[in-house]
């Protein structure tokens, strides 16, 4: 059963909230999210978060940037039209591999960069989504779903509440 | 959320809060410039005119407004070239290699690092384009097929690795840097009071909202762009010092180039990077986020790089008396006691035997004379590509063809101006981007909760008792401190 209202746990320390998080999955509530000013290491995992596959994405992108370079050097070299600049060689891989490695690199960082922005839906001049307009700043806030006939509001805000949040408040979702 | 390295003070001094860090580092983009922002950007403005003027001059004259002959063809312009890009060197070894080494103090100095690299390579870039004497054509090197009026470029030649090195520089650090600094301009943008900080940072936050998911991937983005970055910093130089060492002119056809143009880089970027914050964080009261720590570890790299480097010179030496080539010997004794050894000996002095000072830890943590020796390794360094590039070539092969070189006004000016292109650059990031990464930042300060729970353990501690730790910061690495 799909909800879109949560409740929201605010708190002022990352360990906290950590600590808050860590007993609601365990305690069989479906937090949806936590947001944060900075990375909070091990809450990925706390979440169940998935490695990023990003990092696939990079591979193959590097992938992509070494075909090309190849492709181009011995083309544009080898194939089309042969120089002789000083008798060297039209077709030598050796010193292909600097203009390789780099178009490789380039690749990879605006290929996997392009990827971040895509799974994040992020977009230059997106309208923010913000949970709360602190979060950016100094406050840690934690996202619980409400499943209706199954969620103890009540009981949910004293787990919350007893576990340091400063804060609690009621938000839907506009998904 | 606190990490303490034992072998090293505090990172962030002076009991900062997560809203501390914020409100600090934000200040001058929401205040009004200060008056010493004010005069720097003045200057910096006045020498950018100098440098406008004078490359404008030189392609309106021709490079016949330098002093270059036909022995000495190449000299101010690819010495100023090779020094600013050695000088971006530092940015991206602060962001990415440190990042790769878990050293925390990266987390300070790593932004205003990172953006002396862009500039630094702009203003290299700038010495590319003006010593082809014509920039209209200056797309000739990058390869296009026939038909667009030229052959297909030389894919044995180094300059064109140069062309695609520097440009994959560019803007692979450019990238690095706009994905670290995502979470603070969002930090801008909520703080926002007006409404064009409010459109103009929310454009660029591109919807930023902190989730954990986003963080995630933030992180694992991060740590690949430091795994490419790395080699390709190293990369960078080496293709520039092949630019020399594939050639056969006694005195560039060396072998040890690559790592000692790599050295020489990092050498002369940190030293860059000093003379910047020295003055920054007396100018931004930075002093409890770039802490005298901070000096103290760029201080031990220039001391290590500076060594280095003076290690390579002598290898040099060294090998040219070992090779038993009379030619090769010639370069390397013309150059140290030749009609230019006054520039090799500055270059020795500032390059290997001035930082040694850095062996005394007062030295490393006092900030005004940090920052003279940090002006001394620049100028060390600027001599050390003049001594390669110049002292090389004015003994040609031929007596006959031996000349010297004298640089004009002209080119002068535009040394002079690179300096105010980059100064000018830095001015406006610093008013207008969060100048220290605060989202990392925020990461390493000690919480009250974590305070509190020292202060508990310490006195358990006192009772003779073990001191736990943290229920989620036993596992893996000890980010968190205690």
């Amino acid at each position: 059963m799909d909800t879109n209202k949560v409740i929201l746990g605010i708190y002022n320390d990352p360990d906290h909230i950590y600590d808050t998080t860590k007993k609601l999955i365990h305690d069989g509530y479906r937090v949806r999210d936590v947001y944060s000013p900075f990375a909070i290491h091990g809450m990925d995992r706390v979440l169940g978060i998935k490695r990023s596959r990003l990092t696939v994405a990079a591979f193959c992108f590097a992938m992509t940037g070494i075909v090309l370079a190849l492709t181009l050097q011995t083309y544009a070299s080898y194939f089309d039209w042969q120089m002789n600049v000083g008798g060297k060689p039209s077709l030598h891989i050796p010193t292909y591999i600097p203009i390789t490695f780099e178009l490789a690199i380039l690749c990879t960082a605006f290929g996997m960069v392009g990827c971040f922005f895509a799974v994040n839906k992020m977009v230059w001049g997106k309208n923010a989504d913000i949970i709360d307009i602190r979060v950016t700043d100094d406050l840690f806030v934690v996202a619980i779903d409400i499943i209706p006939n199954k969620t103890d509001v009540a009981e949910l805000s004293s787990i919350l509440k007893n576990n340091g949040a400063i804060e609690i408040r009621e938000r839907e979702f506009e998904d | 959320m606190s990490y303490e390295s034992p072998i090293r003070d505090l990172l962030v001094t002076g009991g900062k809060t997560y809203s501390d860090i914020t409100k600090d580092i934000t200040r001058p983009i929401e205040n009004k410039p200060s008056k010493a922002w004010w005069l720097g950007f003045g200057l910096s403005s006045i020498v950018l005119a100098i440098w406008i003027f004078s490359t404008t001059y030189t392609m309106l004259v021709g490079l016949g407004a330098w002093g270059l002959n036909k022995t000495v063809g190449w000299a101010f312009d690819i010495t100023n070239f090779v020094f600013w890009v050695g000088i971006g060197h530092a940015g991206t070894l602060i962001s990415a290699v440190l990042l790769l080494f878990r050293q925390k103090w990266r987390m300070s100095i790593n932004r205003s690092a990172e953006a002396m690299t862009i500039f630094a390579v702009l203003c290299a870039a700038s010495f590319i384009l003006s010593h082809m004497g014509r920039p209209w054509v200056a797309y000739w090197p990058i390869p296009l097929p026939n038909a667009f009026g030229s052959l297909w470029v030389n894919f044995n030649s180094p300059l064109v690795w140069d062309v695609f090195a520097i440009s994959t520089y560019f803007s692979v650090s450019l990238v690095f840097w706009y994905v670290g600094l995502i979470p603070d301009i969002a930090t801008v943008r909520d703080r926002a009071t007006t409404k064009a900080r409010k459109f103009w940072y929310g454009f660029f936050a591109m919807g930023w909202n902190g989730s954990t998911k986003v963080w995630h991937r933030y992180e694992v983005i991060s740590l690949i762009l430091a795994a490419i970055s790395t080699p390709l910093v190293l990369s960078v130089h080496s293709i520039v010092s092949m630019d020399f060492a594939t050639s056969l002119v006694p005195g560039w056809h060396t072998t040890i180039f690559p790592p000692y143009f790599v050295a020489g880089a990092i050498f002369s970027g940190f030293g860059m990077v000093l003379t910047l914050l020295v003055v920054a964080r007396e100018v931004l009261n930075y002093k409890d986020y770039i802490t005298s720590e901070h000096l103290d570890a760029m201080c031990r790299v220039v001391m290590l790089t500076g060594t280095l480097v003076g290690l390579a010179y002598i290898t040099e030496f060294f090998v040219a008396a070992y090779s038993g080539v009379e030619y090769e010997q010639y370069a390397f004794l013309n150059r140290a006691f030749g009609p230019y050894g006054w520039s090799y000996w500055i270059m020795m002095g500032c390059n290997l035997v001035a930082p040694q000072v850095f062996w005394s830890k007062w030295a490393r943590t006092t900030p005004w004379f940090i920052f003279i020796m940090s002006i001394i390794v620049n100028i060390g360094m600027w001599f050390e590509r003049f001594v390669i590039i110049v002292t090389s070539l004015h003994r040609d092969f031929l007596p006959s063809s031996w000349s010297m070189y004298t640089p004009t006004i002209v080119e002068f000016s535009i040394l002079l101006g690179s300096f105010g292109l980059f100064f000018f650059l830095f001015f406006l990031f610093m008013k207008f981007l969060p100048s220290i990464n605060m989202s990392e930042l925020k990461s390493i300060v000690k919480t009250k909760h974590a305070l509190e729970l020292e202060k508990h353990y310490t006195e358990l501690l006192n009772n003779n008792h073990k001191m736990p730790q943290h229920a989620h910061e036993t596992k893996g690495d000890s980010v968190h401190g205690h």
